[in-house]
Parts: structure tokens; sequence; C-alpha cells
């Protein structure tokens, strides 16, 4: 289910080329990227690997338009991202881009279907129904029974669906998920990992971090990354 | 950018976090409640009882009343002041004839403090001595009966018109006491006028303060006759035809009285015209100085927010950690904290409304004289919603921009 519009969109979503983030932390000068190279096209499903500290997140970080580089080049559709202004940067997560946590990071006092509306107000789309919406994304996770349920009355998994649901709801082109199966256990993180697959066959992109080699295994390109440089990208 | 939709949003959420936080909500609340409500009813309060005492000066002539009290003579006429026969029934006489600035004219002859029997009972009550005029110069309004007339004055009738209070506590439950007899002074006088009670009349609540209740009023010749032996009175009232000409007028009973007092300088004119620009800065001093400390106590309400919402916010560093990233501004998150104060502080200042209407309605039971006060004074209400409202406003700024500025990253990884 590609839609047209993403059809006729870059076939490359993000080109980073010699992309270094340095933090200072106290008089130490910590660099979590240290030049990476890399492009994402549409449709790739990539799972991110690499040991603590390696700048997975950092990395993730980036692609969400929540950190900028200190150098090098990130090209978003091919545009250069040092040239969009931080509101922008706000809609694009609202709109192009769909996060998914380890922790789920649904908002406890929301119901599930409340949830999953955010991202629809803060895109600013004048959509008249947005609960008719929000209903057909959690009807994609499977979740559409819960949806006057509270996070706290639902189960991990479900909650991790919700929050997919959440990310899917304004239709974005990229999903980015840091360790989105973390705190599971295995029947609920193979589970994820289906619904993953199942929307990469509708033509999301997806960019996982993860520790999990078995959950890796799902994508069909893996990166690792050691010291904030990409060591190895192989697709199967 | 659709700003009323974005408050609409901010006021949503804000109504929704109120109510998940019930109890901390009404704790920050309380400031703003209890501000609005002394400000309200203090003010209130105030406006109520400068109304009972404008009322209470209207009544009694308001500004175009005239007073002419006796006077020591001025020290060029003291070794001649002998020969003025002080304030007498010739000076009405006077006054009648010469001044037609002058609509109402009357002497007081005042007894003062008096006791007054009937049926058995005794109550203190304060008897003077006037003429017809004295009813359209005091505008009291009678509920049964007649004031005194002129045929009264001529024959020095033993009548009285008498005052709400002798009512009240000589012949209570008797709606009608016109025919009845009262002694005053050793003196039996029929009742002739009954005196309307001023104010709401209250079932079961005893006014002991109300002074103007305990008037009761006899013929002044009566009263010259029976209690003083001669023609002396103790001041005149008069009551002028319009505001324009009371200068003409003052100068008209100066010049008329210094004839009638043989040139001697031993009386004063006074108007009511200070006593009302007492009354106004009197009101003005009230209202501000009340209307301060309630501002205080809604400045502190207003702090209290301010320290609520500062504590909301780092509560909820994670919530807007994960706003931000599926996609909402630093205005949006602006507007979210900014509305939630201003809602908390709406609702406090409505509750506070409401309290002020029990505070107000308390004050008019309690409060001697208490009965003009207005149980919704709109003004006063309007003033202390837009200042609570404001407060809000000004309260919530600052941790909003403390949440509106929170780094994504810091804040999703914050626990």
């Amino acid at each position: 289910m590609i839609s047209e519009d993403r059809m006729v969109k870059s076939e490359k979503i993000f080109e980073l080329s010699a992309l270094r983030r340095c933090y200072r932390v106290g008089d130490e000068l910590v660099h979590a990227l240290a030049g990476v190279d890399l492009a994402i096209s549409d449709r790739d499903f990539i799972a991110v690997t690499g040991s603590s500290g390696s700048g997975k997140s950092t990395l993730m970080h980036m692609l969400g338009f929540m950190d900028s580089p200190t150098s090098g080049k990130m090209l978003f559709e091919g545009r250069d991202v040092s040239a969009i202004d931080r509101e922008e940067r706000s809609r694009l997560r609202a709109t192009s881009i769909g996060f998914v946590f380890q922790a789920f990071n649904l908002l406890p006092k929301l119901t599930v279907l409340d949830n999953v509306i955010l991202p629809l107000i803060y895109s600013r789309k004048s959509v008249k129904n947005k609960s008719i919406l929000a209903i057909k994304a959690l009807k994609r996770v499977g979740m559409e029974h819960r949806a006057t349920h509270t996070p706290g009355q639902l189960s991990g998994g479900e909650r991790q669906r919700v929050a997919i649901a959440r990310s899917l709801i304004n239709e974005p082109r990229l999903i980015l998920a840091d360790e989105p199966t973390g705190n599971l256990d295995r029947k609920n993180r193979m589970s994820i990992m289906d619904l993953f697959t199942s929307l990469m066959d509708e033509g999301i992109t997806l960019v996982l971090v993860t520790h999990d080699d078995e959950v890796a295994t799902y994508a069909n390109r893996r990166i690792l990354m050691q010291d904030g440089i990409v060591i190895e990208d192989s697709t199967k | 950018m659709n700003p009323i939709g974005d408050i609409y949003t901010g006021a949503i959420n804000g109504l929704r976090e109120v109510w998940s936080n019930k109890l901390r909500s009404l704790l920050s609340m309380s400031g703003i409640i209890l501000g609005v409500a002394a400000l309200v009813a203090m003010v209130g309060i105030v406006q109520g009882m400068l109304d009972n005492m404008r009322a209470s000066f209207e009544r009694s002539g308001g500004v175009l009343k005239l007073e002419v009290h006796p006077s020591e003579a001025p020290e060029s006429q003291q070794h001649i002041a002998g020969i003025s026969p002080g304030m007498t029934w010739r000076d009405i006489s006077a006054i009648r004839k010469a001044i037609p600035l002058a609509d109402f004219v009357s002497p007081v002859v005042d007894m003062r403090w008096e006791r007054f029997i009937a049926n058995g009972r005794r109550e203190g009550g304060l008897l003077q001595g006037v003429t017809p005029d004295y009813a359209n110069i005091k505008k009291n309004e009678l509920i049964n009966g007649r004031f005194i007339s002129d045929y009264d004055i001529e024959v020095k009738s033993p009548v009285i018109v008498v005052g709400p209070h002798i009512v009240k506590e000589l012949f209570e439950g008797e709606p009608n006491v016109i025919g009845k007899q009262v002694r005053v002074k050793g003196q039996v006088y029929t009742i002739i006028g009954q005196i309307k009670p001023v104010g709401r009349a209250r079932p079961g609540v005893r006014n002991k303060f109300n002074y103007e209740a305990r008037f009761n009023y006899i013929p002044a010749t009566t009263a010259m006759s029976r209690y003083k032996g001669n023609d002396e009175i103790n001041h005149i009232e008069i009551l002028a035809s319009n505001r324009q000409t009371m200068p003409d007028l003052i100068e008209q009973i100066e010049n008329t009285l210094i004839q009638t007092h043989r040139g001697i300088l031993d009386f004063e004119v006074r108007t009511q015209e200070e006593q009302m620009a007492e009354l106004v800065k009197l009101e003005k001093s009230f209202t501000y100085s009340l209307g301060g400390i309630a501002g205080i106590s809604l400045l502190v309400g207003g702090i209290g927010i301010m320290n609520v919402m500062l504590a909301s916010v780092s509560e909820r560093i994670r919530e807007i950690g994960v706003r931000k990233a599926i996609g909402a501004r630093n205005y949006d998150i602006f507007m979210q904290f900014l509305a939630e104060a201003v809602v908390i502080s709406l609702l406090g200042g409505l509750l506070g409304l409401f309290l002020s209407i029990g505070l107000l309605s308390m004050a008019r039971d309690l409060i001697p004289g208490g009965e003009n006060i207005s149980l919704i004074p709109i003004s006063v209400m309007i003033y202390g919603f837009l200042f609570s409202s404001l407060i809000g406003l000004a309260s919530g700024v600052y941790p909003a921009l403390r949440a509106s500025r929170l780094d994504p990253i810091d804040a999703l990884r914050y626990d």
C-alpha cells in the first residue's frame, strides 16, 4: 500500500556523509558520531546494532531532527537539514517520521485514542474527524478494541502496539524505533517484530536500534556501529 | 498557526490536568479562591455600607439641605451678644416670609433621648418638635396615618408621629397603631402617623443600631409649650429649591437672621456638601485600601499557582519530551502549560465569586445596616475575575517558558 505521494518522492530518504556530533562533557570532548556515511532508502528495514556508547541513539536523534550535527552533511529528501528551522523540524517529526520508544512513552492520563491522536494535533493537518483516523491506525495494530482504555490498563505488548499506532497516524515515510522490544517478553517481542515486518510490506521505511540479534534478523539491512562510526553495513 | 485552536486545545488539556489532579489543583486554587472572595466581599460590603450611608444622606435632604445652628458670637461682638434673642420661632417666620429660594423650612425642637411608655412597656427613643415642612426635608415615608399638619402647629396638638423602633418595641405585632396613645416625659400623645421602616424587613432580627428608626416627631409648637416654655428652637432645617441658587440662599439666610438676631452673628449655616465630599473620600479610601489588601492576597495566590505549575513541569519532563518527539513545537508546550495555569486561576476565580456571594449574604444578615449590601456586586466581580485571570496568566508564563525550552533529548532521558 505505497501511497502515490510516496512514490514520487526521492527514493533516498536520508543521505549522511561524514556526519559528526561532538559533546563536551566537562573538559573532555566526546565524539558520539565520528564521521558517519549512510544512505537510507525507501522501504529499507534497517537494524542498527552496536554496544553501548557506539552512537546508535545519537544517530536516531539526528534522524529524528532532535539533534543537529557538529559537522558533515545530512540531506532529508534531498534537502540540507541544516537549512531546516526548528519549527519545520517539529512539523517533520509530526508528519514524516514516527517514533517508537523502548519505554512506550504513552501519556498515562490520556486514553489510547487520545494518545494516538496527539501527533495528528501537532501536525496541524485540518482533519475533520481525527478519531476515525486514530481508530484506523489502531486497527492496523489490532488495538481498536482498547481505544477507550488508558495505558495503565494495557499490557506491555499492547502499549507498544498503541505506540506504533501513534507513530502511524500521520502516515509517516519513516519510523524510528529505539529498542522497541527491550521491555517485552519473547512472545510479545516476536509479535511486535511481525507487526514491523507487515508495516515494511505496506511501504514504510523502518530504522530500528536493538541489542537483540534475534530482533535484528527481521531487518533486511544491518548496520553495526562502533565508536561513532558505521563499521559494517550489510544487506540480506 | 491557529491561536483560537491553540487556546481551545490548551484549555481542554488544562481542564483534563485539573480534573486528574483534583486535590493538587484545589490547593493551588485556594489562594485565588480566597483572594477573589475577599476582594469581592470586602469591596462589596464597603460599597453596600456606603450606599446605605448615601441613601440615609439622601433621605435627610441630600446636598440641598441646609442647617442653621446656634454658634458663639465672634470676639468683636462678645460684649453685646446678649442683645440677640437666640434662635427662635421668629427666625422661621422671617425665613418663610423673605426667602422664596427656601422650598421648605422647619425648626427642630430637640428633646433628645426620652423614655416612651405604652402597653405597659418602656423603650428609649428620640423626640423632636418639627413642622409639616419637615416631612419634605427628611423624606420619611409613612405607612399609616399622616404627618404633622399646620392645624397641629396652630393648636399645639398633643399628637405624635412614631418611628419604626417604638412601634416594634411598644406595639409588637400590631400593624396599625394610629389612634393609640403613648406617654413621653409625663405627657400623653395620640399617634397620628407611623413611619415606614427603612431597609429590608428581617423577621426575628433586632437591629439595635438603626439610629434613624428611633426618631419620633411632635408639633414644634407643642414641644415648645410643653417642654421649653418659650419660643426657642434648637436649629433650623431648610431644603433649597436647587443647587445652583444655594450660595444666594445662604447669603439671604444670613442677611435675614442678622436682622432677627439684632446684628449678632451667633448662628452658622451648615451645608451637606462637605459631608457628601467626605463620604466620597471615605468610599475611595475604603475601596482602595481593602481592594489593595485583597489584591495582595490574590498575588500570593498567583505565586501559589506558579509554584504548583513549576512542580507540574518538573513532574512532567518526560511527557514534554514525548510531546516534542511526536511533533509539538515549543509554542505548543508553552500554550499547554499557560492554558493550564489560566484554567486553574479562572476556576479559582469562579469558585471565589461563589464564595463571595455566601460571604456577602452572611454580611447582609450580620452587619447592622447591611441590608443595602448587594449579593452580586457586578462591577467588583468583573474586576475580581479579570484580576484573577491576569494573575493566572502572569503566574503561568515562567513555568510555561521553562517547559517549552526543555531539550527533547534530555527530557526523554529524564526519569
